[in-house]
C-alpha cells in the first residue's frame, strides 16, 4: 500500500522522535540545550514583535466591546473614530501597564527587592499541562536561573531557563512547583504546591497542630540566598482548610494573589533583600506582626480581623 | 519539488506555532488552547498526502518542544503529531473526503493530541497531568479544532496548490 520510500522516511521520523525523547529524559543540560537556545533566540525575537502587534487583542478586554459598539456608526466618523479609539486603547493599555508597574514598584520598594521589569510575551499551550510563560528579559538583562518572579499582586513563579533575551518562567500554579510558605502573623510554616488550576494552591502545614484559618495570608518563607524564592513575598490567601488540628495531613487551599492567567508586566528579583521583610509586603499587613504570643487562639482571632481579603490592586 | 514542498511545510508549521504560542494561548479562552498547530498539520495531510502530513507533524512537534514557554520533553509532541499527520492523510481515501469527514477527522485529531500528550507525559513519569481536567481539555480542544478547521483546511488546500505534483488525483 505504502511505497518503499514513504515507509523508510516514516520509520526514520519515528526513530528520530523516540531518540529525542530518550535523550531528553536523561535530564540535566542534555544535547538539546544548545538547540533550545538557538530556537528560542529566533522564536523569542519574533515573539517580541508579534506580542506588540497582538497587544490590542491580548492586552485589553475592553477593546472587543468598544469595537462591537462602533460598528453601527456612520461612515464619515469611522475613520476618525478608529484613530481616536486606537489612541484610547493604547492610552488604556498604558494606564493599565503604569498601574501594574506602580504596584510592582510598591512591592519592590516595601520589601527592598531589586527588581528587573519584564513583559510576558508568550504562554505555553494548556494542552502541555505545564504552566509556563516566556518573558522578554534574559541573561543580557542580568537574569539567572532560579530567580523569583513577582508582579504587583505577589509571587508569580521562578525563572526556569534563561536565554539571551528571553527567559522561561514556571508559575506557582504549575503542578511541579512547590514554595516554602509561612502564614502571615503567626509563625506556621508549610509547603505551597501548585495544583494545575489557576486559582488554587495547596498549602500543607509542617506542624499538624498548627493553626490556619480561612482569610489568613501566606507569604514566602524564603530559600537560602534568596533562590529560588526570596522571603516575604505575598503568595495568596487561605480560602479553605480541610482536616482538623492534629490530623496527619492538614491541607489548606490558597487562592494566589497574582492572577496568573492575566499576566502582563512582571518583575524578576535579581537581588533579594538583606533582611526578611516579614509581612510588610502584604496588601494589608497584619497589625500584630511577628511577636509570638503564648496563647495562639487569641492571636489568631486578632490576625483574621487584621488581614481582610486583598482588594485586587 | 521535494525542496519546495519542504519549505512550504516548514513555513506553514512555523507560522502556526508562532500564532499559537503568541496569540491563541494568551486570549484566555476557557479550556484548551485552540490547537492551530494540529489543525495545520491535518490540513497539510489532507492537501498533500500522508507522508507530507507526517513530516509536518514531526517538524511542528519538534519546534513546539524546543520553543521557549514549553517545558515538555523534546520529541513527545513530535511523535504524537507525526502519528496524527500520518493517520489524517491515510485514513480516508482522498476521493471520499467530504467537508464533514475532514472536519470530523480534525476534531478527533485535536482531541487525540491533547489526550495523547496527557498519556505520554504520565507514562514517562511526569506528575503534571491533572486527570480530572483531561476530559474537559480534550473536549474543548476538539471543539476549537472544528472551528479552526473550517478556516484552515480550505486555506491550506488553496495555498498548497502550486507545491503539488502536476499529475494529481482530482
Amino acid at each position: 500500500m505504502l511505497s518503499r520510500r514513504t515507509r523508510i522516511i516514516l520509520s526514520i521520523l519515528v526513530v528520530a522522535s523516540l531518540t529525542f525523547v530518550i535523550l531528553d529524559l536523561r535530564g540535566g543540560d542534555g544535547p538539546f540545550s544548545s538547540a533550545r537556545a538557538a530556537v528560542s533566540s529566533i522564536i523569542g525575537g519574533i515573539q517580541r514583535g508579534a506580542a506588540t502587534i497582538f497587544s490590542p487583542i491580548t492586552g485589553s478586554s475592553q477593546w472587543w466591546s468598544t469595537q462591537v459598539s462602533q460598528s453601527g456608526q456612520i461612515r464619515e466618523l469611522t475613520a476618525e473614530n478608529e484613530r481616536l479609539n486606537s489612541a484610547l486603547v493604547s492610552a488604556e493599555n498604558d494606564i493599565v501597564r503604569a498601574d501594574q508597574l506602580d504596584a510592582l514598584l510598591r512591592v519592590a520598594s516595601v520589601g527592598r527587592y531589586r527588581v528587573t521589569p519584564a513583559e510576558v510575551i508568550a504562554v505555553g499551550p494548556a494542552q502541555d499541562f505545564a504552566w509556563t510563560v516566556t518573558i522578554d528579559a534574559g541573561s543580557l538583562d542580568g537574569l539567572e536561573e532560579d530567580m523569583t518572579v513577582i508582579n504587583g499582586d505577589g509571587l508569580v513563579g521562578r525563572v526556569l531557563k534563561v536565554y539571551n533575551s528571553t527567559a522561561t518562567v514556571v508559575l506557582i500554579v504549575d503542578p511541579e512547583s512547590s514554595v516554602g510558605g509561612r502564614v502571615a502573623g503567626s509563625q506556621e510554616i508549610g509547603i505551597v504546591s501548585g495544583t494545575g488550576r489557576q486559582n488554587s494552591l495547596e498549602f500543607q502545614l509542617l506542624d499538624p497542630l498548627g493553626e490556619v484559618n480561612p482569610g489568613d495570608a501566606v507569604v514566602t518563607f524564603g530559600s537560602k540566598g534568596g533562590r529560588p524564592y526570596a522571603p516575604g513575598l505575598p503568595i495568596g490567601e487561605v480560602v479553605d482548610v480541610t482536616g482538623t488540628a492534629g490530623q496527619l495531613a492538614r491541607i489548606a487551599t490558597v487562592k494566589p494573589f497574582a492572577n496568573v492567567s492575566q499576566l502582563s508586566v512582571v518583575g524578576v528579583i535579581v537581588k533579594p533583600p538583606r533582611e526578611d521583610p516579614r509581612d510588610s509586603v502584604l496588601p494589608n499587613p497584619p497589625v500584630a506582626t511577628a511577636t509570638p504570643t503564648p496563647t495562639p487562639s487569641s492571636s489568631n482571632e486578632k490576625e483574621t480581623a487584621a488581614t481582610p481579603a486583598p482588594s485586587g490592586g | 519539488m521535494i525542496i519546495r514542498q519542504g519549505l512550504f511545510i516548514g513555513t506553514c508549521v512555523f507560522i502556526a506555532v508562532l500564532i499559537e504560542l503568541t496569540l491563541l494561548s494568551r486570549l484566555g479562552i476557557p479550556g484548551a488552547t485552540p490547537d492551530l498547530v494540529v489543525v495545520t498539520v491535518v490540513a497539510i495531510a489532507f492537501a498533500m498526502g500522508a507522508l507530507q502530513g507526517a513530516t509536518a507533524g514531526f517538524a511542528a512537534g519538534v519546534l513546539l518542544d524546543l520553543s521557549p514557554s514549553s517545558d515538555t520533553l523534546v520529541g513527545v509532541n513530535a511523535i504524537i503529531y507525526l502519528i496524527i499527520g500520518f493517520i489524517a492523510g491515510f485514513w480516508v481515501d482522498p476521493r471520499d473526503r467530504t467537508l464533514p469527514i475532514m472536519i470530523g477527522i480534525t476534531a478527533l485529531s485535536t482531541g487525540a493530541a491533547a489526550l495523547g500528550t496527557a498519556i505520554v507525559d504520565t507514562a514517562l513519569g511526569g506528575d503534571r497531568v491533572n486527570w480530572a481536567e483531561v476530559p474537559w481539555i480534550t473536549l474543548s480542544s476538539a471543539l476549537y479544532g472544528v472551528l479552526l478547521s473550517a478556516l484552515i483546511i480550505p486555506l491550506v488546500a488553496r495555498i498548497s496548490r502550486p507545491f503539488l505534483p502536476e499529475i494529481s488525483v482530482s
